[in-house]
């Protein structure tokens, strides 16, 4: 489709980037007496972006700007996500951040990223898409100045991320000396009518795999996880470890449907491998050891943003497993997952970022008490941590099932087994958070109060993570509705 | 892939070169150490203080702001070249990419990091201890 015929298509991103413009403007024009004013709009802009994108859904699928980025029903399914994990991160950092009205637009142009992520055609977008996200995220990381592990935690980000872009480039620039396409599509027909060098070609999947790797913190490319996880001001945390990783993810899935396997029976089949890289063989090495990694790590962590840090990789290792087998099923369940992981994730850390001064910490021992001082949140904390392990009335334990389902329907029992096994390990910390709250008590346990802000967002948090694990059908349509992937230039 | 061996042959000519020249350098040059030599030089007056000194970080926005204006040239010119051919269309789009840095310039300007002398600096919110 042609520049001036695709910006119909585009009006979402186009919305986004003239609201960014304006709250730039508006906050010149109002210094300092704005208050809370961008922090709303930005929620709002975020969450009209997200209408903007639904009201796309129904249209026939389509590639844009002479096949630069496409608009399918995938996309949309995640640029709605994205909308709505901004406007969620708004609210939970609005205490720390609302006045802050860089903090806002940053968020804002990260969304703008996470728009465009999950709908490129183009090894030039992807890199564009990308590091909209990765450089914004490196500036939030960062946002606490005069803090000095949130300073080491933006230079770590940002370093570590440089070298993957660059890792992945180099990638993309050996896939594009041996096919001669930059478009995901033509790279794909090339392959499957050429000759690639097998060698060189695993050597560009290879770098490739880092870069996406990096993004969505999977085995061998997590070691920044930690450290930024814990440094990062945690409504940044929340929204790392969510938003940009779900836009990873889709990006991840387009690349790996579009160029590494070839669809057999037009978009909705199984896939067949397009060249000759163990593809699965290698995701699911992978998926098993980002999985062990993250759990096995995170059973002495002290910091309860540590902690979470290092079950994110593990939950990354979860939803990996679906790339491995990826069909149909596997991508309902990762983006059923990403739902519920957003859900039950954005609880645990609002609980965290809203009581970090009340409890004096950050530490799980700080939570030592907490079931006596505050129930109403400590029961919907432990609710978030059984969710996130994967037991049985929560929204975590659906998600799973269908994780695990979609991978044994394939045969990797396996690795579907070593997923269990994972899960069972994960039980004893987050436990251990739940033990801290419930079983160990101070000497007199203060009541603390907390506001009502506090109650309804827990409350929005808390009711999908319930509701999800005994009605979750609509969802399911949804999602199942949404796995449209174009195929074309 | 029968043209890489030249190359191949280059990177070992060159590790070869390199590695034996240095050696043979080390072997031949006669060596003679005093502690002036281990003083780094300063336009061959004696140094004073030290190299790793904190300076002024406006040096660092006022390159970044250079920068993306250096770019918005650089964008420019194709632009001039192909304009005939791209009439009006190209001149809105052109608009629209100027309107964006413009944006960018009003927030560096009303944020004051175009003043060099800053009137006031602002310590209040700064931690007193550490490092003061």
């Amino acid at each position: 489709m042609s520049n001036l015929n695709s910006i119909q298509y585009f009006i979402p991103e186009l919305f986004l980037t003239a609201a960014i413009l304006v709250l730039i403007i508006v906050d010149l024009v109002l210094k300092d007496r704005k208050g809370h004013i961008i922090a709303y709009l930005t929620a709002a802009s975020a969450i009209i972006a997200g209408i903007l994108a639904y009201q796309q859904f129904n249209l026939p699928a389509a590639s844009l700007f002479q096949g630069m980025i496409v608009v399918d029903s995938f996309a949309i399914f995640f640029k709605i996500l994205a909308a709505f994990s901004t406007a969620i991160i708004v609210f939970i950092s609005l205490d720390s951040f609302g006045d802050k009205a860089e903090y806002n637009i940053l968020l804002l142009i990260v969304t703008l990223g996470m728009f465009l992520m999950p709908a490129v055609n183009d090894i030039l977008m992807i890199i564009i898409a990308m590091e909209i996200v990765g450089l914004m995220s490196y500036v939030l990381a960062g946002f606490h100045k005069k803090d000095l592990k949130s300073t080491e935690a933006a230079l770590k980000y940002m370093i570590y991320g440089a070298a993957s872009t660059g890792i992945m480039a180099f990638g993309f620039s050996l896939i594009y000396g041996l096919t001669g396409h930059t478009n995901l599509y033509d790279i794909q027909t090339a392959l499957v009518n050429g000759h690639a060098n097998p060698v060189a070609m695993f050597v560009a999947f290879m770098m490739i795999l880092g870069g996406l790797g990096y993004k969505i913190a999977m085995v061998p490319f997590h070691f920044w996880v930690p450290d930024v996880y814990e440094g990062a001001p945690t409504p940044v945390t929340a929204f790392l470890s969510v938003g940009p990783k779900a836009a990873g993810f889709a990006l991840f899935i387009r690349f790996l449907v579009t160029v590494i396997a070839h669809p057999t029976y037009g978009s909705f089949g199984s896939f067949t491998q397009n060249v000759q890289i163990q593809a699965p063989l290698l995701l699911a090495v992978l998926a098993v050891l980002t999985m062990t990694l993250g759990n096995f790590s995170a059973l002495n962590q002290k910091n309860i943003k540590r902690m979470l840090g290092y079950s994110a990789i593990a939950h990354v290792g979860y939803m990996v497993m679906a790339l491995v087998v990826l069909n149909n099923d596997a991508f309902g369940a990762v983006m059923f997952y990403m739902i519920v992981y957003l859900f039950m994730n954005f609880g645990a850390f609002w609980v965290v970022e809203s009581f970090a001064s009340k409890l004096g910490g950050e530490e799980i021992e700080n939570y030592k008490g907490l079931g006596y001082r505050d129930p109403f949140t400590a029961v919907s904390m432990a609710i978030f941590m059984f969710s996130l392990t994967g037991l049985p009335p929560f929204a975590g334990f659906i998600g799973k099932v269908y994780l695990f389902s979609a991978v044994i329907k394939q045969g990797w029992y396996i690795l579907a087994l070593i997923g269990v096994l994972n899960s069972v390990v994960s039980l004893f910390y987050y436990l251990s958070v739940v033990k801290s709250m419930f079983l160990r008590q101070e000497d007199e346990n203060v009541p603390i109060q907390s506001s009502l802000y506090h109650k309804v967002l827990v409350v929005i948090f808390v009711v999908p993570t319930l509701l999800l694990g005994v009605y979750w059908q609509p969802i399911i349509n949804f999602t199942t509705h949404s796995i449209g992937i174009f195929f074309g230039k | 892939m029968v043209g890489f061996y030249t190359v191949l042959l280059f990177i070992f000519t060159g590790a070869f070169l390199v590695s034996f020249t240095v050696a043979l350098s080390r072997f031949f040059a006669p060596t003679k150490q005093y502690p002036e030599k281990l003083i780094p030089y300063e336009c061959g007056d004696l140094p004073q203080g030290d190299a790793w000194i904190q300076f002024n970080n406006r040096f660092y926005i006022v390159a970044l702001i250079f920068l993306i204006f250096d770019v918005e040239v650089m964008f420019l010119f194709p632009w001039a070249v192909v304009f005939n051919d791209m009439g009006l269309l190209a001149f809105v789009e052109m608009f629209i990419f100027i309107v964006v840095l413009l944006v960018g310039y009003a927030y560096v300007w009303v944020k004051g990091d175009l003043d060099w002398i800053k009137p006031k600096p602002r310590l209040e919110h700064l931690a007193k201890g550490k490092g003061e």
